[in-house]
This record gives C-alpha cells, sequence and structure tokens, in this order.
C-alpha cells in the first residue's frame, strides 16, 4: 500500500508534471468520471489558482502578451520555480528573470524589467509602516558628524532600474489610460523608485544622483561616501536638496550615527 | 465601558449569527456602512504581510465586528513537516487581532517542498488519521488554543480510503478535541461527486464539535459539482442547512463568495437568510 508521503508524491507529480503512471491505479472511478478525468480537475484548480495569483500581480505583463500566452508562461514557470509556501501572496517572485530566458519571449527584451517593477509594487504594497523620520533629531545632529550619518530605506520602497523606458510602458498600459500608447522603446533607461506612502503604491522616476545616493544609503555606506558616489553620478549635486525630499518624502525612515543609536 | 471600547475592537466572541467572508473590494463599504452582519472571516494568509492597506482596513473593521481567523495554506494533512514559520506568521495574527475563532480544512496542500496551494483530499486511512491529528494537536499546543477545522470538497475518492469521511472528520474532532467547522456545501458536493447521502454525513456530525457552518455556492457546469464559491447558496444546500441548525441549534454561519465577487448587498441578503433560519430555529434534543 501508497503511504501517505507516497501517495502525495504521486499526487503532486501527476498534477504538476502530468505524470500519472503511478497515482490512476489509487483512484475509484465510475459515476461517469475516470481516474485521469478526476486528476485533471484538480489540475485544472491548481494550475488555475497559479494563474489567478500570478494575473493579481502581473497585470502589465498580462497587458502586454495577452492571456493565452500569459497561462502558457505561468504553467512553464509553475515547472521550473515550485511554489515554496503556503501563502499564494509568496508565489511568483521569479516571474520576471524566468520570461527573461523563456524562448517565446525571447523578443520581448523589456518584459523582464516591467515583471520586476510589478513585483516590487506588490511587495511594497504589503511592506511593514513605519513612522517618518524625526525632523527635529535630525536637525540636532552637528553639521561636522553628518557625512558620518547611516540611513535605512523605508521597508515599503524599493528601486527598479532598467535600460528600458519602463515607467512608461508601465504608465500606458494601466486601466483607464488614455492618452498616446506608443512607446519608444529606445527612448533610455528608467530608473524607479517604488513607495508606499499613505495606502497608495507611487512608481517614481530617480535622476542618476538620487539613484547613486539611495542605492549608497541602501548599501550601508555612510552619507559622505554616498553624496560622493552621487557626485560622481552627476554633477553639482545639490544633496540638501535630495535629502530633503527624501527625508519628507519617507524614502529614508531612519538614520543613526556610525556608533550611535538608531533615530 | 463596552468590551472593546479600550482596545480599538469589538466582542472577541463569535455570535450566533451569519457572517460575512470578508473580501478586498468590500472593505471600503463596509467601513463606510457598517451593514447589519453578526461578524467577518478573513483568509489569514492574506494578512501575513507587515502592513499597508490591508491591515489599515481589517484594524477598522475589527473595531466593528468580532474576526474570524480562516487559514487556507498550512495544509495539516501534508505529510512535509509542519510549516512553522507559517504558524508563527499565524500567531502573530491571532495576537494583534484577537480572533474569536482560528482555522483551517483537513486536507493536505504540499508534497516534498512543492506548495499545490489548494485544498487537497486526503485518504481516509488509519495513517492519515494518526497523521493529521498529530498535526492538530501540534497547532493546538503552538497557538495555546482549540482550533475549528472544516470538511472540504472533493473531486476523488482513494481506493484505499477504509474509513467513510463522516467518520474521519468526527474522529479528528474526538481525537484531536478540535472543534469542527461544518462547511454544508462541501457536503452536498461530496455527497453528489461520490454518491453518499449527505443527511447521514451531517447525522453524524458530533452536535457539541460543531462550532461554525460555511456556506457558500459551487459549480455544476461541468462533469462533477466543483466548490467555486461564486455562485449564491443553491437550494438545496439551503434545505440541508435548515436541518442542521433544527438539529444542532444555531451554530455561526459564513457565507463565503470568493470568485465573480458581487456587489456587498448580495452578500448581505445571504446572510439575512441564514440569519432568519438561525432566529426561527427550533432545535430538537440532542
Amino acid at each position: 500500500m501508497l503511504s501517505l508521503s507516497e501517495l502525495q508524491t504521486v499526487f503532486s507529480r501527476a498534477v504538476i508534471e502530468r505524470d500519472e503512471r503511478a497515482l490512476t491505479g489509487w483512484i475509484r472511478g465510475g459515476r461517469g468520471l475516470d481516474a485521469e478525468a478526476r486528476i485533471d480537475v484538480y489540475r485544472t484548480n491548481v494550475l488555475g489558482n497559479y494563474r489567478s495569483a500570478l494575473r493579481e500581480v502581473y497585470p502589465v505583463v498580462l497587458a502586454l502578451v495577452g492571456s493565452a500566452f500569459f497561462n502558457r508562461a505561468v504553467d512553464d514557470y509553475v515547472l521550473r520555480h515550485a511554489s515554496r509556501s503556503g501563502d499564494l501572496n509568496d508565489f511568483g517572485g521569479e516571474f520576471g528573470d524566468f520570461l527573461a530566458g523563456w524562448p517565446p519571449a525571447a523578443e520581448l527584451a523589456y518584459l523582464r524589467d516591467i515583471a520586476r517593477l510589478e513585483w516590487a509594487i506588490e511587495r511594497v504594497f504589503h511592506a511593514a509602516d513605519v513612522p517618518l523620520i524625526d525632523l527635529r533629531a535630525l536637525a540636532a545632529v552637528p553639521q561636522a558628524t553628518l557625512p558620518a550619518l547611516r540611513f535605512e530605506l523605508h521597508p515599503a520602497s524599493r528601486i527598479v532600474r532598467s535600460v528600458y523606458p519602463i515607467l512608461r510602458i508601465w504608465q500606458v498600459n494601466q486601466p483607464g489610460f488614455s492618452g498616446d500608447p506608443v512607446v519608444q522603446l529606445d527612448a533610455g533607461r528608467d530608473d524607479l523608485l517604488v513607495i508606499r506612502r499613505a495606502a497608495a503604491v507611487d512608481v517614481e522616476r530617480l535622476s542618476p544622483s538620487e539613484l547613486a545616493l539611495l542605492e549608497s544609503l541602501a548599501a550601508d555606506l555612510p552619507l559622505g561616501s554616498a553624496h560622493a558616489r552621487a557626485q560622481e553620478a552627476e554633477a553639482g549635486v545639490d544633496l540638501a536638496a535630495l535629502l530633503q525630499r527624501h527625508v519628507l518624502g519617507g524614502t529614508l525612515s531612519a538614520f543613526r550615527a556610525t556608533d550611535g543609536e538608531r533615530a | 465601558m463596552p468590551e472593546g471600547a479600550r482596545t480599538g475592537k469589538s466582542a472577541t466572541a463569535i455570535p450566533l449569527r451569519s457572517g460575512i467572508g470578508l473580501r478586498a473590494p468590500h472593505c471600503r463599504e463596509i467601513i463606510e456602512s457598517r451593514p447589519a452582519v453578526g461578524w467577518v472571516e478573513v483568509h489569514s494568509e492574506n494578512y501575513f504581510g507587515d502592513g499597508g492597506q490591508p491591515h489599515h482596513w481589517l484594524e477598522r473593521i475589527r473595531a466593528d465586528y468580532p474576526l474570524s481567523l480562516h487559514g487556507v495554506g498550512l495544509g495539516l494533512g501534508s505529510a512535509d513537516p509542519l510549516d512553522i514559520e507559517h504558524v508563527r506568521k499565524l500567531a502573530r495574527l491571532i495576537e494583534r487581532y484577537e480572533p474569536g475563532f482560528v482555522s483551517e480544512h483537513l486536507c493536505w496542500s504540499a508534497a516534498g517542498g512543492r506548495h499545490l496551494n489548494d485544498l487537497l483530499p486526503l485518504p481516509y486511512t488509519e495513517e492519515a488519521l494518526d497523521h493529521v491529528c498529530g498535526r492538530i494537536e501540534a497547532l493546538q499546543q503552538i497557538l495555546g488554543r482549540r482550533v475549528l477545522i472544516e470538511n472540504v470538497s472533493s473531486y476523488l475518492e482513494f481506493r484505499h480510503s477504509t474509513i467513510p469521511e463522516w467518520e474521519f472528520l468526527a474522529e479528528v474532532a474526538r481525537r484531536s478535541g478540535c472543534a469542527i467547522l461544518l462547511d454544508v456545501n462541501n457536503v452536498y458536493v461530496n455527497a453528489v461527486n461520490h454518491g453518499f447521502d449527505a443527511r447521514a454525513y451531517l447525522a453524524a456530525m458530533p452536535a457539541d464539535a460543531v462550532q461554525e457552518i460555511h456556506l457558500a455556492g459551487f459549480d455544476a457546469s461541468g462533469p462533477c459539482l466543483i466548490d467555486t464559491h461564486g455562485t449564491p447558496v443553491a437550494r438545496e444546500v439551503w434545505s440541508l442547512y435548515r436541518e442542521t441548525i433544527a438539529r444542532l441549534g444555531p451554530r455561526p454561519t459564513l457565507i463565503e463568495w470568493d470568485t465573480d465577487i458581487p456587489p456587498l448587498a448580495v452578500l448581505t441578503a445571504e446572510a439575512g437568510k441564514a440569519d432568519h433560519i438561525l432566529e426561527h430555529c427550533h432545535a430538537v434534543a440532542v
């Protein structure tokens, strides 16, 4: 007799890999449905759940490739990237990387970055709430020690980089978009900040100096080094203006002196 | 001072009334219009995220209604190890929201580390019974509370099953001490799909253990009934429900609707039908 563990293994293989040989003999047929048809009900449900989950997370990828193509991509994705969580909301994080190497999507080079943007939006939507930086505490930091400060990026923020104009692609594929939907694929790169302020998730373009500053701070470099990198990216950068924008805007959610307390 | 006034929460206990499954498209309207439903139930996993709008909404709704946490992802019948991280997230949610009920399903969902993210049927064997009772006991021990376990719809039966589904469910409750979340629609779907008597199933339910009832709609367009939660509750299921309430007495009853989600008013009208039955039942002694 098949143990519980063995039964579940062959069941999973039958549903996902469509190899039913080891399972059909254990299923009672009859009432107008043979074992294969009964397994197929589960296959339809399971793949349907995966497809619906990714449709919710990747509406722009879906709009770009169409329903049939999207479903085929999900079904192939499932074979190579098993769901590893009982929470279906965790499923699909590698869909962009998968699409980049999936032959049917080879001509849609920007698809991977659109998928990464949509995954970032999904994660940011569910990320933790934290209060804004205490401006009085920041103002009280002595001028001389400013370069040694380290900042944390808001947990509900992510940076997405692309050599393609993905913000425009994303915008023209939003529901209710009216206007010229044409996108020039050679229009230049988009480095984007995905951030949740209040309830809504915003997607904003970052200048080269902002990108360098935020990525340096995210890598736990002190403000002085991050400033130098921002200068390299864009000469004559106004550090005070950049800091103000990202402190008031909530991108930076905490700071600490190199040896000191988090504030 | 009414209970909950200090904590920003409504009463914890789930009343002997109907409730509705809380779904994102209805949250705003529920907060603004405060419909007259007794309580709400959410899928626990939809609140495993750390923050953001789902929690903002749920906190406001919890201030007005008792809450039930209904898990869909733990797969207590899976031979794979119990996912402790999943349980930990559930425990954190329980601490945050103080739910009246915490429930899961009598099913499995993962094998060899791969999650199928579906409510899959167990073989009704002594081995499966031992296994799932052990898991439920472990879960109750970690959470420090009694959980409710729900019967699922199924579309196949295993040849090596030796125990009728209703006996299996009753025995799970007896051995593990869990309560039963009796889904009357799932009983009906399985009775049709597998050719047993739904009334015999319902009659076998230990009255004391049944603490909650689920009602939902199924899809009858295919070769067997599929539990889609996308249609009104069927007439036959209302009949079975009425008989069940007459036997057990009133039980908190949830209207579930997860696909093709209708306007809130449709859902509250279904809940109203259940309330009418709950208010007019004359339970016979059991």
